[in-house]
């Protein structure tokens, strides 16, 4: 529990617990939440700020069980990636002025020594009110009914273990980490009120964090159709590439190398017209999954001359008197 | 005013009228450049994106009826309805590969100046891409898209046409610096009909037939060459064995122009399925609806008909199968077909019987020539 206490970096309580232990010996304080260089924190920032630094500590130091950050595991930036989302509900809502916070994050470790992986597992730490909590029925409710398939996940279960649910994930990658934290609170805060969780609250910020994760990290939590999709793109732009090198025209091929921002000057091989073409096609389908379904537009027409028609009522019919199987239609 | 007058008329349908062009392989490549450059552009732009690929949509519901305004000819053309192959939608991403993939091996095939039969290039796609390509029909299908995204005849792509037709009978035909052939000569087997469509287009004909017969069975055409009955009713004889394919079609149209005082006399069997290979060599196919209308002729039903039902045995009837009797339905509500046509096909649908024109032998194996005769004689066929 203290460890995860550490998590929520209250800078109001660390100065009251330095306070009381003002007299305390060295030793006491040094487990107290003390500034952290690599993570500038200041009065002025929010609670979300706070809670993804500690997360981020937490996963750094590896659960807080190590003092200093692990420099082995985590030697790049890059290695873990970290989001939050937060959902507040309205005024006109049954219990206005509840507030969840939300931070996801993903670490990417190869085999590690000091880091024994947990598998498929994740575990999703619990606050309420800035203490630790007991995990609610609407926070397990809330995780089952993500669709965890439009972030490249399957969600097999989430348990409550008491202190924290327990998520099992369907085929992590294996060097894949993920770690969550859920804090509830209401922003009269330390007023009392009472109030129940709110499912769709906790629902709205996991999933702005799980966004947010997504918008900012290409090819992160990739939806599984996405990841379909882009199996098919070095096909795809094998076929592209073989119009190309294949044609004695070189006005076209020179046109197409400045569309692929290829060199001009010399020959170019077709493994790296289609590499090139590849890597366009997979930066759009990671694009778009990233765009809520909504604003996802249709894609442009290959040709200008070809928008439909407008239907003639005379064809709406035919179209809606059309039979089943017609006679006209025999593959030739 | 008679030729303004036919423009003015066919105004209006023109403009629905949506079709493949007949190109140089030059033509085609130019083509499927654009198909790429239109595609990079798209990929490459500050907003980018997957393009669709638009296709004319090959539907019933994207079909239309010209009328032939003074000729007898009508036929079935397609309009400008689309479909479109997408990248992103799943169960839909092979498919739209499978086009790019087919226009990838047409543009080397014309690039090398070759043409290939669909067949060959089902096992060059097998090949190359198993992933993809798993039967021919398959094939078949992803090069009707290529036709109906480029709008160019499938010949155009260098895609050969099915050998499949046959003729036989009272005509020469000659290749560029070649021998005549005279199919009534040929045996039994007749002349093979080539699938290059230049090839057939570049044919000399001539004839003194005053009947063309188109036999719908290969059997049947092989027991009429064999007993030489273009040479008691002077005829050309023609089968596509089957479904016509687009040769086949191709060289009676050709026939229909240099030779247009010939009747096209079709011999089917009574059944509605039979009635719909005549409808395709009269007025084309959806399937292939983009090119198929400039091959519509004007033949006309010689049997097997209603009123030949008493020179058959009633055993030799048999019952309709459902897919039979889903054809009839389907092609009795087409606009297309003429009054006549259609009372004969709701009298097979009311009998829910149909008849093989083999029936006809009961009454002697020199028979189906005597009735061939005597329907012709008597102008029966409408």
């Amino acid at each position: 529990m203290d460890h995860e206490m550490l998590i929520l970096k209250i800078p109001s309580v660390a100065a009251e617990l330095v306070i009381e232990r003002g007299d305390a010996s060295g030793l006491r304080c040094e487990n107290v939440f003390l500034p952290n260089e690599s993570s500038p924190l200041n009065f002025s920032s929010s609670n979300v700020e706070r809670l993804k630094s500690g997360l981020e500590e937490y996963v750094l130091k590896h659960r807080n069980s190590l003092n200093n950050k692990c420099d082995s595991c985590f030697c790049s930036r890059e290695k873990l990636k970290i989001s939050s989302g937060v959902a507040s509900s309205m005024e006109s809502h049954r219990s206005p002025g509840l507030i969840v916070e939300a931070v996801i994050a993903i670490s990417e470790l190869s085999e590690s020594l000091c880091f024994r992986s947990s598998g498929n597992k994740t575990e999703v730490l619990h606050f309420k009110d800035f203490s630790p909590s007991s995990v609610s029925i609407a926070s397990l409710n809330a995780l089952t009914s993500i669709d965890w398939r439009s972030y490249g996940l399957t969600l097999v279960s989430a348990v409550d273990q008491v202190d924290h649910a327990l998520i099992e994930w369907e085929s992590l990658p294996p060097y894949l980490h993920i770690d969550m934290v859920i804090h509830c609170y209401h922003k009269q805060y330390p007023g009392k009120y009472k109030y129940q969780p709110d499912r769709h609250l906790i629902k709205k910020g996991v999933k702005l964090a799980l966004d947010d994760l997504k918008e900012k990290h290409t090819g992160l939590l990739l939806s599984a159709h996405a990841v379909k999709i882009c199996s098919y793109a070095p096909d795809l732009a094998s076929s592209i590439a073989g119009i190309i090198l294949s044609s004695n025209d070189l006005k076209f091929r020179s046109k197409c190398s400045t569309l692929l921002e290829l060199s001009q000057s010399q020959a170019i091989g077709k493994q790296t017209v289609e590499d090139r073409i590849k890597e366009k096609i997979i930066s759009v389908i990671e694009t778009n999954d990233r765009k809520p379904e909504k604003i996802k537009e249709a894609a442009p027409f290959l040709f200008e001359d070809d928008r439909p028609q407008d239907l003639d009522p005379a064809d709406l019919y035919l179209e809606e008197h059309a039979g089943g199987d017609n006679v006209f239609s025999f593959p030739d | 005013m008679d030729d303004l007058s036919k423009s003015d008329m066919k105004f209006f349908s023109d403009q629905q009228h949506c079709f493949a062009d007949i190109l140089l392989p030059h033509e085609v490549q130019a083509r499927i450049q654009v198909v790429v450059l239109n595609f990079l552009k798209i990929l490459s732009s500050p907003d980018p994106a997957i393009s669709d690929l638009p296709l004319i949509n090959r539907k019933s519901s994207n079909s239309r009826v010209s009328e032939g305004i003074l000729t007898d000819v009508s036929w079935i053309f397609l309009s400008h309805s689309f479909c479109s192959r997408s990248l992103m939608k799943a169960n839909a991403t092979k498919a739209f590969i499978r086009v790019w993939k087919v226009m990838e091996m047409c543009f080397e095939i014309l690039i090398q100046d070759k043409r290939v039969t669909q067949r060959e290039l089902f096992y060059k796609l097998l090949c190359d891409s198993p992933h993809y390509f798993s039967s021919q029909l398959q094939v078949n299908r992803t090069i009707q898209d290529v036709v109906a995204l480029l709008r160019c005849s499938r010949y155009s792509l260098g895609i050969m046409a099915s050998r499949k037709g046959l003729v036989a009978g009272r005509i020469l035909l000659q290749e560029p610096n070649q021998e005549a052939v005279d199919c009534s000569a040929c045996g039994s087997s007749g002349y093979a009909i080539s699938g290059d469509l230049n090839l057939l287009e570049s044919l000399s004909t001539k004839t003194d037939a005053r009947y063309i017969v188109v036999v719908e069975k290969h059997a049947i055409f092989q027991r009429l060459a064999e007993d030489n009955v273009f040479n008691q009713i002077p005829s050309i004889l023609l089968t596509a064995k089957g479904y016509p394919d687009i040769a086949t079609r191709f060289l009676l149209h050709r026939m229909s122009r240099a030779f247009p005082d010939l009747p096209i006399l079709a011999l089917v069997d009574w059944n509605p399925a039979r009635l719909a290979i005549l409808s395709t060599y009269k007025f084309g196919s959806i399937g292939m609806g983009l090119e198929a209308y400039r091959y519509a002729c004007n033949v006309k039903w010689l049997g097997l008909r209603g009123d030949d039902l008493q020179l058959i045995p009633q055993q030799s009837l048999a019952p309709l199968k459902p897919r039979d009797l889903q054809i009839a339905r389907s092609l009795i509500s087409s606009t297309i077909l003429r009054d006549n046509y259609r009372q004969e096909l709701a009298v097979m649908m009311q009998s829910g019987q149909g008849a093989e024109i083999e029936a006809l032998y009961f009454n002697g194996y020199d028979y189906l020539v005597k009735y061939l005769a005597k329907k012709i004689v008597q102008a029966n066929y409408i």
